[in-house]
């Protein structure tokens, strides 16, 4: 689709952060901070291809731009040609959901039936440490399950968690 | 503690099969390694036998497990263990609805129903304790009395008081963090003066949220009142020792057993994943009574040695030897079939295993219960949505609940139960948190800001109470073998019956019910659902239930007073070969509300003190009349 996404790769790793950044509500900040980012990119890359990644980069792109003059908000916008396109929407949601979790889930039915299965998509952990990098963990105010444990005695005391605006 | 390095490198299988042992042990898990260490004390020499592929029990295989854990997109509580199809497992994610006259053999065990049960085991160095949670309140003194008091089950040939003595070793060796104030309940005693190896865990946050509604509240069953109170689960964990143990001599807790301790394991962290493996070893598993057992040279263990056959002197009815299959490749069937010999064999491959390699040996015994009475508790999972934040998903998977409900004399009608307060929420149930993350993202169309908000709205709220209810020994609750069933090895699988007794399906109505009064205390949201198309769905009087398994395995071997009524005596010794002992679970003539584990390690404690004396009656008889020549003496060694 755009060239010069293509062609530059730190350009794209950016817009995607962008992107994770409005599915999750975490900083750029903090999702660099998880080291996960150009594997998530890859993950989503592999799958569904990097022309449909682009896409939707580009939709977010755009949606960006035109929120300025628009007067809907960036979130209607993004549902608008973004969550409710067939096919670019669930690639979204997958996207959202491997931040938190550390997991590319297979893509519905619908999806590989209108534009094609592919390889590799089945549900999967996309590495150890995506696992215990899962920003759902610490929006809950609690560890990932074997992982980075918050020390003797810790439960017994009130949850801290993040108070989200 | 630390595991000997190459310690299953110590002898080969060949000069293995050219030593008469004192004693072989089948099976590395809790029961083999405390009789392999008990016996070891003694001076005896053990040889000890395990299926799985695994080496010592090295950190880089610890890690291993828990990154086959991290990687694993099923978290289930087989997830850390590679598959062996030499040694196969059940998996809880095996289990299917089972249609009548068609047994479901996909997967290792054969159910043939009613009941499609998930129960799991683990077929690893150190056996289920890998991946048990750890839980391990003593048996009541009712417990072992039911049939007198109320006509039901069986008997034990033993009393509370009887075991009392080897409860108190069994504390000692898994390092259980209680208080004996929490304990003193429903005529459990203790010695005057006794206080555990260590003080009990902290209750969770979501603990005393759920103990603001139930505190002093009464319920009545059978015209008798109950008060009902929170309290601390007795757990083999790490936690804080008690200064005041062992005559204030304290208590020194067993960490990770393959790394210095200051560097890792000594106290539990919280990492919430005890199931299915604790990550820094805060838990008991049998690897550090392993560890212990293989320190003075006298236990030699030997992995990928699947028991394949019990070879009985058809004369004398002993025990000659075990036949095992040796396998190099996991994955491939060739494998090299040898015998080992000793003077005393013990089985203890678990409730399932046991039986399975008996009836496999043609061993159906005289009793005909072998394989029979398979219990294993019977869970019902009830969960709700607390009005508050309770921080769900916090502490150990379990570190309180609601204990008052395990005797009385309701039991002559109805199964006692106790109930869990799950720190993990709902995942038991439905997979939580994945499934709400999934739900939230996919269903409720919730993206960025509004799905971080409902994340924590929807998951540390939630509460989940695990009712374990009893189950009664019934002889068609079997495991037997097939041959048209077999694993790459050629070794027969199990075969499953099991029906949920209506007996428990009472107590399950009345924990139903229980469970909601609960939720009305506290305000919470019921979000019970039990789906009708789930293998485990049961009706009972018009109302729908889904059981899961306990994996509390047991009865398959039980214990009685004579030949006629069990397969193995109060020690474990089978009526039937004077030198062979089947211990664990499948001894157990009752459950209670027990988990069984630290029941189990209580008796093989028993059971190591008669195979001592035994071995010594053996050779004193040897040695008062000449040893025929073709028996190898047993080997003598000094006891250190």
């Amino acid at each position: 689709m755009t060239g010069p996404r293509q062609l530059d790769g730190s350009r794209r790793l950016e817009d995607f952060l962008a992107f994770s950044a409005e599915a999750t509500a975490f900083t750029v900040f903090e999702l660099r901070g998880t080291g996960q980012s150009q594997a998530y990119l890859n993950t989503c890359d592999g799958i569904v291809g990097t022309e449909v990644t682009d896409c939707l980069l580009d939709r977010y792109d755009a949606a960006r731009s035109a929120v300025v003059a628009s007067e809907s908000t960036l979130p209607e916008l993004l549902r608008r040609d973004i969550l409710s396109d067939p096919q670019l929407g669930p690639v979204a949601r997958n996207i959202a959901k491997m931040w938190f979790v550390g997991v590319w889930y297979e893509l519905p039915r619908a999806w590989t039936e209108a534009f094609g299965a592919r390889e590799g998509n089945a549900t999967f952990v996309v590495s150890t440490q995506s696992y215990t990098e899962g920003l759902l963990w610490p929006a809950i105010g609690a560890n990932p399950p074997g992982a980075k444990a918050p020390g003797f005695g810790s439960w017994a005391h009130p949850p801290r968690i993040p108070v989200f605006p | 503690m630390i595991f000997p390095r190459d310690a299953t490198r110590r002898t080969d299988h060949k000069a293995a099969s050219e030593t008469f042992y004192d004693v072989v042990v089948v099976g590395s898990g809790i029961s083999g390694a405390i009789i392999a260490e008990q016996l070891s004390q003694a001076g005896k020499r053990v040889l000890v036998l395990e299926a799985a592929a695994d080496e010592d029990r090295s950190l880089k295989g610890y890690e291993g497990f828990l990154s086959r854990f991290y990687a694993a997109a099923s978290k289930d509580n087989q997830s850390p263990y590679p598959h062996n199809p030499n040694a196969p497992m059940p998996r809880s994610t095996d289990a299917r609805r089972i249609w009548p006259g068609q047994p479901d053999s996909s997967a290792y065990l054969v159910q043939n129903g009613p009941f499609s049960s998930d129960t799991t085991y683990t077929r690893v160095l150190g056996g289920t304790t890998m991946h048990w949670e750890a839980k391990t309140p003593r048996m009541l003194p009712q417990d072992f009395h039911l049939r007198t008091m109320f006509g039901l089950g069986q008997d034990w040939p033993l009393t509370y008081d009887d075991l009392s003595p080897y409860y108190v070793q069994a504390e000692r060796e898994l390092g259980v963090s209680a208080d004996v104030e929490h304990q003193s309940y429903l005529g459990a005693t203790f010695d005057p003066g006794y206080v555990f190896p260590m003080h009990e865990l902290p209750l969770s946050y979501l603990d005393k949220v759920v103990a603001k509604g139930v505190d002093g509240t009464f319920v009545e069953l059978d015209g008798e009142q109950f008060e009902l109170s929170v309290r601390a689960f007795p757990q083999a964990r790490n936690g804080v020792p008690n200064a005041a143990y062992d005559n204030g001599k304290g208590y020194v807790p067993v960490g990770a057993v393959n790394t210095h301790q200051v560097e890792e394991g000594e106290r539990c962290q919280g990492n919430n994943n005890c199931v299915p493996l604790c990550p820094v070893q805060a838990k008991y598993h049998a690897g550090k009574t392993l560890a212990k057992a293989l320190q003075d040279g006298r236990v030699d263990l030997l992995t990928r040695t699947v028991a394949s056959k019990v070879l009985v002197d058809p004369a004398t009815g002993r025990v000659d030897g075990i036949e095992v299959k040796v396998y190099q490749d996991p994955e491939s069937p060739q494998h090299t079939t040898m015998i080992m010999r000793g003077q005393i064999f013990v089985l203890a491959a678990n409730a399932i295993e046991n039986p399975r390699l008996m009836l496999a040996s043609g061993l159906s015994g005289s009793s005909g219960l072998m394989g029979r009475n398979l219990m294993d508790h019977a869970y019902l999972l009830s969960w709700a949505l607390l009005p508050e934040m309770a921080g769900t998903f916090r502490g150990t998977n379990c570190t309180g609940g609601i204990v008052d409900l395990r005797a009385g004399s309701f039991r002559r009608q109805q199964a006692a139960f106790a109930v869990d307060i799950h720190n993990d929420g709902w995942g038991w149930a439905t997979g939580a948190p994945y499934s709400d993350l999934v739900d939230l993202v996919d269903q409720q169309n919730l993206f960025g800001a509004e799905l971080r908000r409902a994340l924590p709205d929807r998951i540390s709220r939630q509460l989940l109470l695990a009712l374990m209810i009893d189950v009664l020994p019934n002889e068609s609750n079997r495991v037997t073998v097939d041959p048209a069933y077999t694993d790459q090895l050629g070794n027969m699988r199990p075969v499953i019956s099991y029906t949920v007794p209506e007996y428990t399906m009472r107590g399950v109505a009345y924990a139903r019910q229980f469970a909601r009064q609960v939720f009305q205390r506290l305000g919470a949201a019921d979000h019970t659902a039990y789906d009708p198309t789930d293998g485990a769905y049961l009706t009972y009087e018009g109302e729908g239930y889904v059981i899961r398994g306990g994996n509390h395995l047991a009865g398959t071997h039980m214990m009685g007073t004579n030949s006629r009524n069990s397969v193995v005596d109060a020690q474990q010794r089978s009526w039937d070969h004077p030198n062979l002992y089947l211990v664990g679970g499948g001894s157990m003539p009752t459950i209670g509300t027990s988990n069984v584990t630290l029941t189990m390690a209580a008796l093989c404690y028993r059971s190591a003190e008669r195979i001592i004396a035994q071995l010594q009656d053996e050779l004193s008889a040897r040695l008062q009349t000449p040893a025929p020549t073709e028996l190898p003496m047993p080997t003598v060694v000094a006891a250190s």
